[in-house]
């Protein structure tokens, strides 16, 4: 064979190898957000609760031979709340499942990644009965990354850490994203939780493909984790920060014109 | 009878303010008075169990669930009925909850109409378990006014046995047993001894 000829193959099958790592990308956000419909749903539960609570309410006021109008004002007034509420926590997953989205890099600020993912992950920690802290250090610089797929590893993240906590009897489950500077040239995301801690037989393979032990999920969830992330030029890695519990940071050069 | 009832209360656990809100514009449509609590803990913390009334509880909580607030409450002997707000993935932790002595459970969003139901009989539930307890402590305190002879006499009394034998199982004459007897019947103020034998058996029957 002649060295162009083995080119154009190597080509050929690094162009097949992309195809079919977007595509499983693809896929795994799909499982995630299949996940985090359920979860959703029963966030929706809560305004759709409240309003319908409220509309009922508003009727027995007016009957009354004198309408309290105060009361029935005050709920109207809910009612336009929680009904935007809802329509927000809906506005947020679309965000997440527009598979449209071109997967290039650009200019990114973590801090507004995080706190798009606010409402969802809120929700999330709700029905896991957990506790959700958010820590944002102010000013940080930019990265280059691709928001939707760095909220996808985001959300992966959150899930197992959330699904750590379920089961431990703790009764104040945490889960606290964070993130800071580390060694002033690279941001770092965090997810601590104060679960039972990362199984030191399963320690080495934490990021491979089907080396979950959960008993749901696809078991890819950390390994496109990873392969998201190095395609960022970052890395992923695990430590432990509290007595007990997992932490797993997400590292990522600062885009160089954004260090002054 | 005896001292005025206390208005109930309907206490409210979840930590949605907006359903907590909702509860509580409702409940006072209905000219029902509600106490509002942000998690179990909180709740918890200002409970006093003679309040009368019933608990509506959200199931899934951040910090204590509304399960583990269930358990505190059992392990405390708290007898307050407890209606369960569940979402519809939940019913399986419904089903425990409804194991562990809950009153009933409603899935969110529910019609106001069916929680209100359910909270009235919880009230009605609420009050008959009150009654019943200040029955038993009402027996407990004649009980606590017996002698040790007459707490004898008593106990052959509702095995059933006559003046004359328990006069020969304790040792004295069967005239001193009227005598005990006739206090017992006064200190116990029952008509009968079919009616002293229903106050032990429901004393029995109570733990």
């Amino acid at each position: 064979m002649q060295p162009r000829e083995i080119q154009a193959q190597t080509d050929a099958a690094m162009e097949a190898l992309i195809v079919a790592q977007d595509r499983l990308m693809r896929v795994a956000r799909l499982a995630t957000m299949g996940e985090m419909a359920t979860c959703v749903a029963h966030e929706l539960n809560q305004p759709l609760t409240a309003i319908t609570t409220y509309a009922r309410a508003c009727e027995r006021y007016l009957a009354m031979p004198q309408p309290d109008l105060a009361e029935v004002r005050d709920a109207l007034r809910e009612i336009s709340a929680e009904g935007l509420r809802a329509g927000e926590v809906i506005r947020r997953l679309r965000q997440m499942v527009r598979s449209d989205e071109p997967d290039a890099l650009g200019p990114v600020d973590v801090n507004a990644v995080v706190e798009e993912l606010r409402t969802l992950l809120a929700a999330d920690a709700r029905a896991h009965g957990a506790e959700l802290r958010i820590c944002l250090t102010a000013g940080l610089p930019r990265i280059s990354a691709n928001a939707v797929q760095l909220q996808h590893v985001l959300i992966n993240l959150a899930r197992n850490a959330f699904e750590a906590v379920r089961d431990s009897h703790n009764v104040h489950r945490r889960v606290e994203i964070a993130t800071a500077f580390h060694l002033g040239d690279e941001i770092e995301i965090s997810v601590t939780d104060n679960g039972p801690g990362v199984a030191q037989e399963i320690s080495d393979r934490l990021f491979d493909p089907f080396a979950s032990t959960k008993g749901s999920g696809t078991g890819l969830g950390l390994a496109v984790s990873r392969t998201i992330v190095k395609a960022h030029g970052g890395t992923i890695g695990t430590r432990r920060d509290m007595a007990r519990g997992a932490t797993f940071y997400l590292r990522f050069p600062v885009l160089e014109d954004c260090l002054t | 009878m005896e001292k005025p009832q206390r208005k109930p209360v309907i206490m409210v656990v979840d930590d949605d303010s907006g359903v907590r809100n909702a509860m509580r514009a409702l409940l006072k449509s209905v000219g029902l008075e509600s106490q509002l609590f942000a998690s179990a803990q909180e709740f918890l913390a200002t409970w006093q169990p003679s309040q009368p009334g019933c608990l509506v509880l959200d199931i899934r909580m951040p910090g204590m669930s509304g399960l583990e607030l269930q358990e505190q409450l059992n392990l405390r002997g708290a007898v307050i009925p407890v209606i369960f707000m569940t979402g519809h993935g939940d019913v399986p932790m419904a089903v425990e909850a409804m194991q562990q002595g809950a009153f009933d459970f409603l899935q969110k969003p529910f019609r106001d109409q069916d929680l209100l139901d359910r909270i009235q009989k919880a009230l009605v539930k609420d009050a008959e378990r009150r009654a019943t307890l200040g029955e038993h402590n009402r027996i407990r305190s004649h009980l606590e006014a017996l002698t040790a002879r007459e707490r004898e006499v008593l106990d052959l009394m509702t095995q059933g046995k006559q003046n004359k034998a328990i006069a020969q199982d304790l040792g004295v004459s069967p005239r001193t047993i009227e005598i005990h007897r006739a206090r017992v019947m006064e200190k116990m103020n029952a008509q009968s001894v079919a009616e002293l034998v229903r106050m032990m058996l429901d004393l029995k029957h109570a733990r």
